[in-house]
């Protein structure tokens, strides 16, 4: 039994031996024991109200009020539906988005990668100057992991894409080569089988696999027997050695990793070729700056023991999460910024609701004071109720956030990081429980002030109407602070929208329309040599060229816009340098003689390759203008000669324009010198995986529709392990090139909408019920000759007057964002965050839109008849 | 007018409570004795009511300045006996300090009143 039960009991036998002392004491003076009985009763009282006062001293005094103040707030809210409905649904809305937009953020950024102790996991680099962050060198690597102690493992790993041939039917797969400590340094143990071992690190071992517990469900129909049992990727045989756990994912979902050195034997002695990312886990106790300084000092002995391939090559080191978050962090801290204005705006509007609220109601709280509530109680009373509607805004908001965040999910999975961890969670839930309980205190305190500061005596007299004007004041603050944040909302939308209209009017360099691309796997039966594989795909093209409709098509390794990068070093050849590194880098085209004329990017000088050109003749290379003109001012680049390793000697053959590689803001300033080699003069093809996955580009005045079905005939026609996927026409690879933009863009413009909204409904409930108030004030005036319109100008002007006061304080704090926008985000292109042409826009629309919300209340005020409004005192 | 319908409430209630701690200066009592003691040594003057008796025993108990033990009434039967705490005794001597004070203001006010009264 607790306390108060004990202390009830003793209560009770207390008055029990009252009632018998006291009864025998009556019977001792010569009452009958019945009425000696009733006359202790009579004279204890009321036993029931003892009871309760008792009762009352052991339960706890503010929880009993505080159910006392929510029973009353349920019965005040239903009591007028109207009201509660419409502020429940805006907290609502308000409340939901933020908990959308909060739950991508804590998935995406805020939530610890799911891997064990994963503060010490770090993302490791070199650099060289002017490049931030440069793929790593498999002999480097094997250096570091040798020589630090800092680190406990270290890992390579390099995505691919295959073709699975067997068993089943052909498919394509992706994943990732990963080197031998790559599950250790995670920290995540197998689901079944085993880990790769150190032998898989050296050359000519065994070509391993494990696989995703996702492929191994849907491929293998989750058969443990399938360990030891051999796949064929691109013709290889991989045994499978493990399944890993279900949910595991490092970058993007795969169905597989492999053992990095069978897949990519090429990176194994190639110091100079950086093809893998690296990640590394820190040993307990050391930071990310020892680690950075140890492989530092290994770096500079690399540098003087390899001087021509290492030279001035740094290192970097990043927390592995801040690598797999990348630049969505901006967008993402901005959209946060952005839903709570959204919900700001949503909470004035709440208030300005309760105010006309509280003035309806200020006849309760002045009879509630007289009749000795204190101020504090009535405080206390209010903010109880505004909980309640936030809470209740709350609950509707999380069903609404589930909806949103399922829209948000289907519609931009692809572009956010870390989408598995996202979705509503605990630390979602108390967020928004948190949210909702600050905006309960926040939009119910300054009615809930205002309101118990109660002047009785007016209040009772004037029947409740006793202070109208200072009332007006607060609510003319609310709509001014509403229309001001709705302004930066609307312009953020403005900015973006002038930033995309900006990139579609970019020249990337070839024309998008009419371009379609693929990529296709070939039989690793026609790929086994380079030789092999080129003919195969000069074979495909030619039948691809030939299908009705198709101008020109071609093979390419790298799609412009998409942003892949396959960038080394070249040099003239008279100029050798001493280092590698210390080389000028362009990025290299692999492509074939229709490439040119397939995208239509403009020929400058010389030519582009032709079908003449093979494995027997001249090695020839094409370079852009923007190469031509860095290292070839002194004379015509054509006819001299340059050297690309790997490739070889080769003359120039002709100059190109620029191509956009990294979207369309690309403005030229990370790599812009480009080189095309001709994928028929390759003795050796760079990677051996290149053939058996391959991207085209047709160009065709037909749509994808049409054309597909023809070339997969082709394609699956030629042999029947050869897949195609992957299909977009150049158009949506331009939209995917502006998702950065997109996503923010949609909802911006979303939130700017319901913001806009929220805003208009404000003033124009200001100046509804300002009208409503001066119905007499109008009637008096209309009586003594005012004209109609002199009434509506009044009424006009003051909503328009709070507009501009809005739509002035919305640039200020617009331009001031403006300032500090850059600092975290780089969405913006072709135009500045303080834009003056945008906010002179903005500030048009919402001044009309007020005007508009003004005007139709107003109207009103016209079809007032001075007689009725006189008699309706 | 509320603030002094309060007061009046927080008097009678202090009083009681004074009137109580008094009581048990003297020793354990149970609930009716200690009503009967109040009467007894008021010579019947004040009533103690037994609505808020109790309650107030039990508010007493809450604030630690008496406590409650079982023991044995005059007619053999078990019941609740109330005793001081040192805390209640400290309580005493503040209460009773405060009340000399109260009695002493009011006295002074009341007896210019019967001066002026005279003719």
């Amino acid at each position: 039994m607790n306390r108060r039960g004990r202390m009830m009991a003793d209560l009770d036998q207390d008055i029990r031996d009252y009632l018998e002392l006291e009864t025998k004491e009556n019977i001792e003076r010569g009452m009958s024991p019945e009425e000696a009985r009733y006359a202790a009763q009579r004279k204890f009282g009321n036993v029931a109200r003892v009871r309760e006062a008792t009762h009352e001293i052991w339960s706890v005094a503010w929880l009993k009020r505080f159910l006392q103040d929510v029973r009353f707030g349920v019965r005040t809210l239903s009591k007028r539906p109207q009201f509660t409905i419409a502020a429940i649904l805006i907290l609502a809305l308000g409340i939901g988005a933020s908990t959308v937009i909060f739950s991508v953020v804590q998935g995406a950024v805020l939530a610890p990668l799911p891997y064990r102790e994963p503060q010490q996991l770090v993302w490791l680099a070199e650099s060289r100057p002017n490049v931030e962050r440069l793929d790593v060198s498999w002999p480097d690597f094997q250096d570091w992991q040798g020589q630090t102690r800092s680190f406990t493992s270290m890992a390579c790993v390099a995505p691919f894409e295959f073709n699975l041939t067997s068993p089943g039917i052909a498919q394509p797969v992706t994943g990732f080569a990963v080197s031998s400590g790559f599950f250790r340094t995670l920290g995540i143990p197998l689901f079944i089988g085993r880990d790769f071992s150190l032998s898989d690190d050296q050359r000519h071992g065994a070509p391993e696999a494990i696989l995703s517990y996702r492929f191994w469900q849907e491929r293998f129909g989750s058969n443990q027997q399938v360990i030891g049992k051999s796949i064929i990727l691109n013709g290889a045989n991989y045994n499978v050695i493990g399944v890993l756990p279900k949910g595991f994912r490092f970058w993007s979902a795969a169905d597989m990793y492999t053992s990095l050195i069978e897949t990519y034997p090429k990176v194994y002695a190639d110091r100079t070729l950086h093809a893998l990312s690296a990640i590394g886990r820190l040993a307990p106790g050391f930071s990310l700056v020892q680690g950075q300084e140890e492989l530092a000092s290994v770096q500079s002995k690399l540098d003087r023991s390899y001087p021509t391939d290492d030279r001035s090559l740094g290192i970097r080191i990043d927390a592995l999460k801040n690598i797999l978050v990348g630049d969505t962090r901006g967008t993402l801290l901005l959209l946060l910024g952005a839903v709570g204005v959204v919900l700001l705006i949503a909470c004035a509007n709440v208030a300005n609701l309760l105010l006309v609220r509280a003035m309806e109601r200020a006849q309760e709280f002045a009879i509630r004071s007289a009749l000795g509530a204190s101020r504090g109680r009535l405080v206390r009373q209010l903010l109880t109720e505004t909980t309640l509607l936030a809470f209740t805004g709350a609950v509707l908001g999380v069903a609404f956030a589930r909806l949103g965040l399922l829209l948000i999910l289907a519609q931009f999975g692809d572009e956010l990081p870390r989408t598995a961890s996202i979705g509503i969670d605990i630390p979602v839930l108390l967020f928004t429980l948190g949210v909702s309980f600050i905006v309960g205190v926040l939009f119910g305190l300054v009615p809930a002030l205002r309101s118990s500061r109660v002047d009785v005596q007016s209040a009772l007299k004037a029947n409740g109407r006793g202070f109208v004007g200072s009332r007006l004041g607060a609510q003319g603050a609310l709509v001014v602070l509403q229309i001001a944040l709705a302004l930066v909302l609307v312009a953020g939308v403005g900015l973006l929208l002038r930033t995309v209209h900006a990139l579609s009017q970019v020249n990337p360099g070839f024309e998008i329309s009419h371009v379609l691309t693929f990529r296709a796997s070939l039989s690793p039966s026609l790929t086994g040599t380079t030789a092999g594989s080129q003919i195969a795909i000069r074979e495909l093209l030619d039948r691809i060229g030939h299908l009705p409709g198709v101008e020109a098509a071609d093979m390419t390794e790298l799609v412009p816009l998409r942003g892949g990068d396959n960038s080394g070093p070249f040099w003239r050849s008279s100029q050798v340098p001493a280092s590698i590194q210390d080389a000028p880098h362009a990025l290299y085209f692999w492509t074939g003689p229709n490439y040119l004329r397939t995208m239509r990017i403009p020929l400058l000088r010389g030519r582009f390759f032709t079908p003449a050109d093979t494995i027997e003749t001249e090695r020839v290379v094409v370079i852009n203008s923007v190469l031509a003109k860095k290292y070839f001012s002194d004379k015509d680049p054509v006819g001299q000669m340059i050297t690309v390793p790997h490739f070889g000697t080769a003359k120039i053959a002709g100059v190109v324009g620029y191509v956009k590689q990294w979207g369309l803001n690309d403005k030229g300033d990370y790599n812009p010198s480009q080189i095309y080699l001709s994928v028929y003069q390759l003795q050796d093809l760079p990677n051996p995986n290149l053939a058996s996955s391959l991207t085209f580009v047709v160009r065709t005045p037909l749509d994808a529709g049409t054309i597909v079905p023809e070339i997969k005939k082709v394609i699956y026609g030629s042999a029947g392990d050869q897949a195609i996927y992957h299909v977009e026409t150049m158009n949506e690879v331009v939209s995917e090139s502006m998702s950065a933009q997109r996503f923010p863009m949609l909802l911006l413009s979303i939130f700017a909408g319901l913001a806009l909204l929220l805003a208009t409904v404000g003033i124009y409930g200001t100046i509804s019920y300002s009208v409503t108030q001066r119905v007499r004030e109008i009637g008096v005036r209309l009586a003594l000759g005012a004209s109609r319109w002199d009434v509506l100008r009044i009424l006009l002007l003051r909503g328009i007057r709070l507009a501009g006061v809005g739509v002035l304080l919305g640039v200020m704090a617009s331009v001031l964002l403006g300032r500090i926008l850059p600092t975290f985000s780089h969405l913006l292109f072709g135009i500045t965050a303080n834009d003056p042409a945008t906010l002179v826009a903005v500030s048009v629309v919402l001044l009309a839109v007020a005007a508009i919300a003004c005007y139709i209340p107003s109207r009103r005020a016209l079809r007032v008849d001075p007689m009725t409004a006189l008699r309706y005192e | 007018m509320s603030t002094r319908d309060d007061d009046r409430v927080e008097i009678l209630q202090g009083t009681l409570d004074m009137l109580i701690l008094r009581t048990l200066l003297l020793g354990s009592r149970h609930g009716h004795a200690i009503a009967k003691s109040i009467e007894y040594n008021s010579r019947d003057v004040l009533q103690v009511d037994q609505g808020s008796l109790y309650p107030a025993l039990h508010r007493l108990i809450r604030r630690g300045w008496i406590a409650s033990e079982d023991g044995t009434s005059e007619n053999n039967r078990r019941a609740k006996f109330y005793r001081l705490t040192a805390k209640g005794r400290r309580q005493l001597t503040v209460e009773t300090g405060r009340w000399e004070k109260l009695s002493e203001a009011i006295a002074r006010i009341l007896k210019p009143a019967e001066q002026e009264g005279r003719p």
